[in-house]
């Protein structure tokens, strides 16, 4: 192995460690800190190296795979443990353990006096190694082993504070952990269809195979036109088929629509997980997928306008919602949805290192609002509705002023980082691929986003403290840093990929293959009139809720827009009833349906009719044909004489 | 008289050592308790270590070893004729391991000790005997055999309904075995017809059928391979006759669960791989579709109905069922990666049911009741022991990483490319995947996490029952990881066995 290839290996190697230590060995709350800590910002310094060691490749030969051990080999079906490393999947290790690093500091301050930080820790380590397995797969069922790693670590972190009976506002730890759980299998079934599909064409799992060409990736055109016969259901091409279920898997972990009901819930965890797997890294492995496998998309454009159409959709509902939350982690969960959404569009539209800008960008700035959130809810021991708050610019100024940079950031206003990835999306689809209906909708989103964050700031920060209970104060130790640099980066983000100079698009070129963007002045226009259109959007927002509409928000009183809209804005508020519509005709009556089929079926039917149903008419013929004296052996007897009659007769007279 | 090439009789042993263990604790006085715990404990582990033998000094090539073959009733072509390869060998590797492991967790529940320990011996050498004998007589007595110390297990000391359990437990597997017998009968006697010879050695009469010297018309193979596959559908189970499970393991004793789930299941499955397919390569190809769809309705009718169980014990037989469904999709694939799949979840089913029913165990032992509502917050109470039940959850549920994922994999991957089954199958299959997350789940959630009781808190179990559970949680970490364990041990066998069914089906 050369340099490279270790400090490649080290990157998932060391979280790794640091989960077996802290699970195995350490006892001490500070120690587990420690370790976790260091051992994230370690993985952080081997992907720092491994990215210097990449570029100085030439672009042809920046792919680089590690081959482990054989994982399965049976049959045809030959799976190497690998790990496999090439521009993209630098800038994802890059996030997921820098933004990582920053996470686990804040939670040293966060979690402290916590039951259980060892496990916490642990989980957090489990959590880092199995998203970087995700993205450092050099195969899809090794991928799918971090997929479904990413979920369990997910389960245990939402489940972390399992023996509460409840948590704001209202959700059940453990049933949000399992629900979380169940739904992502949803779209894990998917994602095994599609492995097993690509396997029965290609007979092979593997994106690029060992020497960069043998994988499936290069077969995928010989059997793009390939149709397979549906039944009722029509004819479908292979590739097509092999995208459809991938988007299922995309629309499970990437909480799009109609699977996304699991995540709202899952802001159950502590906020630091909120911030790490539920906004950062997990739900964008989605996104990172159909990147990966954007030769599969490109093939098959059916299969991409539905990701555009779920995008859009999604971009759509989850701005709504997060528009009539109280809940300070809940506007943001919707709001992450939203965001997601946007980046699914993108890809669904080709536009894959737009979605791939976003995604960082919204790491950093949607890291950095859950963490401050999680500061705010610290710093006011544990209160989470916004009703409550209020006033909080003064007593907390510096968790104002990095919220400020993360809401412009998020809201899309020059020139912080989400203005520049946003503004590529629509530009994107708004010149290069005249998806109209698409960009209006994603620009209405938008203007909704930068208005709930306007109404956010507003409620939490502006006017005077509307609880006197609460005792707001900002003690932020270690939590501080971490919010300063990544306030840093949600306002520099833009940097990574300006117009013009477009780092990023020619960093991800030997994966990605896409042309130049060429800037001209309609598209200099257009960024001009979307981001006054957020400016002025977020700051009517924040007028309406630090003005006029202040005197009515009161705890447990409705939004004053509620009657204005009356049900349509509580229909938002619930998501727009889909995890409703699951609950009332889907989780419930399947579990009515469990118990019928046990007792009807089972019971009665199979095991009362037709078990003992025939043994009891066996054992009535028995005894008519005897004076039994045992007769359970009468019985056996007589149906061991049926068979043997009824095959020697068969032989004798059949043969 | 042929005796192995090894000079000892290795599988002889295999199954004679639980015997003697069994005879030496019915020769103790009742009192003794702790001698009779000790001699099944001794026997049963020189027994594993036997096995253990057997697997590090087979050779990873087709065909039997350590072949054993003495005439029995020379005139009607009966030997007592024993092998080992690379398929059987796993079986009688996790029916040696799990008896001295379920031994050496339990509880003294027990008030007929002595009987337990006895017929738990003797259970696991008729497990061996059908496990290894190549003589189809020979294999249907050890079949049959096994019936009995399990059925007198749950008559003795069972629980609840445990005298109609028994009953049920007996009459049904006996009454479908007898199927067997009769196409055992009409096998033996088509193949004396046309070859002359009469046999009931498996390895001549599948040889015969692949060189074509042993030629059934359509019908009549479809009929005797019907009565193998009544046998063994109804022993593995498969729905629609899988009723006598779920109230057998019920009333049977916790420990004893482990060895009916863990080990007796296979025999079902097992039988329908070794014998029903190469015997009947045609009749199993013209029937797998409509078996495919009785796996199918099995893997999905168990989750449904495992979802609502409240007995735990009852929950988890339904989701052994359900995982069963998977073994007979992956053995009638008739793909190498099927029925590797199937072998690997056969095994798998064997760990990680066998821990659960251990857990459940304990706790049913701690608080008095099975009933998943009466319990709550046990991992606040007793962390470790929740988080290896965390982590045979997690496999069971077949999370990749983990066993349960591997052999799922392979099943519905083998399935997946069988002409004669189809993505269709495999379509359906999978949401067994979902289902299996959402019981597993609700079971774990609601007795692991949750707030502990003021009163019934559970604590952490006997360094034993911990030691024990912590075995079985790292074979299920390294089948995960690296399955080459078992393949590169099945392999060649598999292959064998796939190239012969591919060439004598017409």
């Amino acid at each position: 192995m050369t340099q490279l290839s270790w400090f490649i290996a080290l990157i998932p190697a060391i979280p790794l460690l640091g989960f077996f230590l802290n699970a195995l060995f350490v006892k001490s709350e500070k120690a587990n800190g420690t370790i976790a800590s260091l051992a994230v910002a370690g993985a952080f310094g081997a992907a720092i190296a491994a990215v210097v060691g990449l570029n100085g490749l030439d672009e042809a030969s920046r792919q680089i795979s590690i081959p482990l051990w054989q994982w399965l080999a049976v049959g045809k079906l030959d799976v190497t443990f690998g790990l496999y490393y090439d521009p993209l999947t630098a800038v994802m290790t890059l996030l997921i353990t820098g933004v990582g690093t920053l996470i686990h500091i804040f939670s040293v301050s966060y979690m402290h006096g916590d039951a259980r930080p060892r496990r916490y820790f642990a989980y957090l380590n489990l959590f880092v190694f199995s998203m970087l397995m995700l993205v450092m797969s050099d195969n899809l069922l090794v991928l799918f082993l971090g997929w479904e790693g990413v979920g369990l670590c997910s389960f245990l972190l939402i489940g972390h504070w399992f023996e509460r009976k409840s948590v704001q506002p209202g959700i059940v730890p453990s049933e949000a952990a399992a629900k979380a759980f169940v739904v992502n299998r949803i779209g894990d079934a998917g994602m095994l269809l599609a492995m097993m599909l690509i396997f029965s064409r290609y007979g092979t799992l593997s994106f690029f195979g060992p020497d960069g060409n043998s994988g499936f990736f290069s077969r995928l055109t010989e059997s793009s036109f390939t149709m397979v016969n549906l039944g009722s259901l029509g004819t479908i091409s292979v590739v097509s088929g092999i995208a459809f279920l991938l988007i299922l898997a995309v629309v499970g972990k990437s909480a799009q629509l109609p699977l996304f009901v699991w995540l709202p819930d899952a802001m159950a965890g502590p906020t630091p997980v909120s911030a790490l797997i539920h906004a950062a890294t997990m739900v964008t492995a989605g996104v990172y997928l159909v990147v990966r496998t954007h030769m599969v998309f490109d093939l098959a454009p059916d299969a991409a306008t539905w990701l555009t159409i779920i995008g859009t959709m999604t971009a759509l509902i989850g701005a709504t919602a997060a528009l009539t939350q109280f809940d300070i982690k809940r506007v943001l969960a919707y709001s992450t949805i939203s965001q997601l959404g946007f980046m699914i569009a993108a890809t669904g539209l080709g536009a894959y290192t737009a979605a791939m800008f976003h995604l960082l960008t919204h790491g950093l700035f949607k890291a950095l609002l859950f963490l401050a959130a999680g500061a705010i809810i610290h710093g006011l021991h544990d209160v989470q509705d916004m009703r409550r708050m209020g006033g909080l610019a003064k007593t907390m100024p510096t968790i104002y002023r990095v919220y400020l940079v993360g809401a412009f950031a998020l809201a899309g206003i020059f020139p912080f980082a989400g203005f520049w990835s946003k503004d590529e999306i629509l530009v994107h689809g708004w010149f290069n691929s005249q998806a109209i209906t698409t960009i209006v909708v994603l620009l209405f989103s938008s203007l909704l986003t930068a208005f709930y964050m306007g109404r956010q700031v507003a409620l939490t920060f502006a006017g005077e403290a509307r609880d006197n209970e609460l005792k707001a104060h900002e003690h932020l130790g270690s939590m501080k840093w971490p919010l300063i640099l990544l306030a840093v980066g949600a306002a520099l983000g833009g940097l990574m990929n300006l117009p013009g100079v477009h780092t990023l698009h020619d960093w991800l070129k030997p994966v990605l293959h896409e042309p130049t963007e060429l800037y001209t002045v309609g598209m200099g226009i257009f960024a001009a009139i979307t981001t006054l259109l957020a400016t002025g959007s977020g700051y009517l927002a924040y007028r309406i809720y630090s003005g006029p509409a202040l005197i009515k928000i009161k705890t447990g009183e409705e939004d004053p827009a509620h009657y204005y809209l009356g049900d349509i804005w509580k229909g938002f508020e619930l998501g727009w009833g889909i995890d409703y519509v699951y609950q009332r005709f889907i989780v419930r009556p399947y579990r009515a349906f469990s118990g019928y089929v046990y007792e009807v079926f089972d019971v009665q039917a199979i095991d009362g009719i037709l078990v003992e149903g025939s043994a009891r008419s066996v054992g009535a013929i028995a005894r008519l044909k005897s004076q039994a004296q045992n007769g359970n052996v009468r019985t056996y007897a007589f149906v061991f004489l049926i068979g043997v009659v009824l095959v020697v007769g068969y032989m004798v007279f059949g043969a | 008289m042929f005796v192995n090439q090894l000079g000892f009789p290795l599988l002889s042993l295999l199954i004679g050592t639980p015997l003697v263990g069994a005879v030496l604790i019915g020769l103790t006085a009742s009192s003794a308790r702790s001698l009779q715990r000790t001699i099944a404990w001794l026997f049963s582990s020189i027994n594993a270590v036997l096995a253990v033998y057997a697997l590090t000094a087979l050779q990873p090539i087709g065909g039997y070893q350590f072949v054993e073959s003495i005439d029995w009733l020379a005139d009607i072509g009966l030997k007592y004729a024993v092998g080992l390869d690379g398929i059987n060998v796993w079986m009688v590797v996790l029916a040696t391991l799990l008896t001295p492991l379920a031994l050496y967790a339990a509880r003294n529940e027990s008030t007929h000790q002595k009987s337990f320990h006895a017929l738990i011996l003797v259970l696991s050498s008729a497990l061996i005997g059908a496990f290894v004998a190549t003589d189809l007589l020979l294999f249907y007595v050890f079949f049959e055999l096994t019936l009995v110390p399990t059925a007198l297990l749950i008559a003795t000391q069972g629980t609840g309904d445990a005298k109609a359990a028994a009953l049920k437990f007996f009459v049904y597997p006996f009454v479908g075995s007898v199927f067997m017998l009769a196409s055992i009968a009409g096998l033996v006697v088509t193949h004396f017809q046309q070859t002359g010879l009469m046999t009931f050695d498996s390895v001549i009469i599948s040889g015969a059928v692949l060189n074509g010297t042993l030629v059934m018309d359509e019908s009549l193979e479809r009929l005797l391979f019907a009565g193998f596959f009544l046998a063994f559908a109804v022993k593995t189970p498969l729905w629609p006759f899988h009723t006598w499970m779920p109230q057998a393991q019920v009333a049977t004793p916790s420990n004893g669960s482990v060895d009916i789930a863990g080990i007796l299941l296979k025999i079902g499955a097992y039988g329908m791989l070794r014998f029903a397919l190469p015997f009947f390569p045609n009749a199993a190809v013209w029937a797998a579709p409509a078996i495919g769809i009785l796996a199918v309705i099995s893997i999905l009718y168990s989750a449904v109905i495992a979802f609502g169980q409240h007995d735990m014990k009852s929950l988890l037989s339904y989701a052994t069922i359900s995982h069963l469904g998977f073994v007979m999709l992956g053995i009638f694939s008739q793909t190498i990666e099927g029925i590797t799949g199937a072998l690997i979840t056969m095994i798998n089913s064997g760990l990680t049911t066998g821990a659960l029913f251990l857990i459940v165990g304990i706790l049913a032992a701690q608080r008095g009741s099975r009933n998943r509502e009466d319990f709550s917050g046990v991992w606040l109470t007793a962390p470790t022991f929740g988080t290896l039940t965390l982590i045979t959850v997690f496999a069971s549920i077949g999370v990749p990483g983990l066993n349960g994922f591997v052999g799922e994999f392979l099943s519905m991957q083998g399935a997946w490319l069988a002409p004669q089954l189809g993505y269709g199958y495999v379509s359906f299959a999978v949401i067994g995947i979902i289902l299996s997350a959402a019981y597993l789940l609700r079971m774990y959630r609601g007795v692991f996490m949750g707030a502990a009781p003021e009163e019934h808190a559970i604590h952490e179990p006997k360094t034993s029952e911990i030691a024990v559970l912590s075995l079985l949680v790292i074979a299920m970490i390294v089948i995960g990881l690296y399955p080459s364990i078992i393949t590169s041990v099945s392999n060649a066998s598999v292959s064998e066995l796939v190239r012969s069914l591919t060439a004598s089906s017409r």
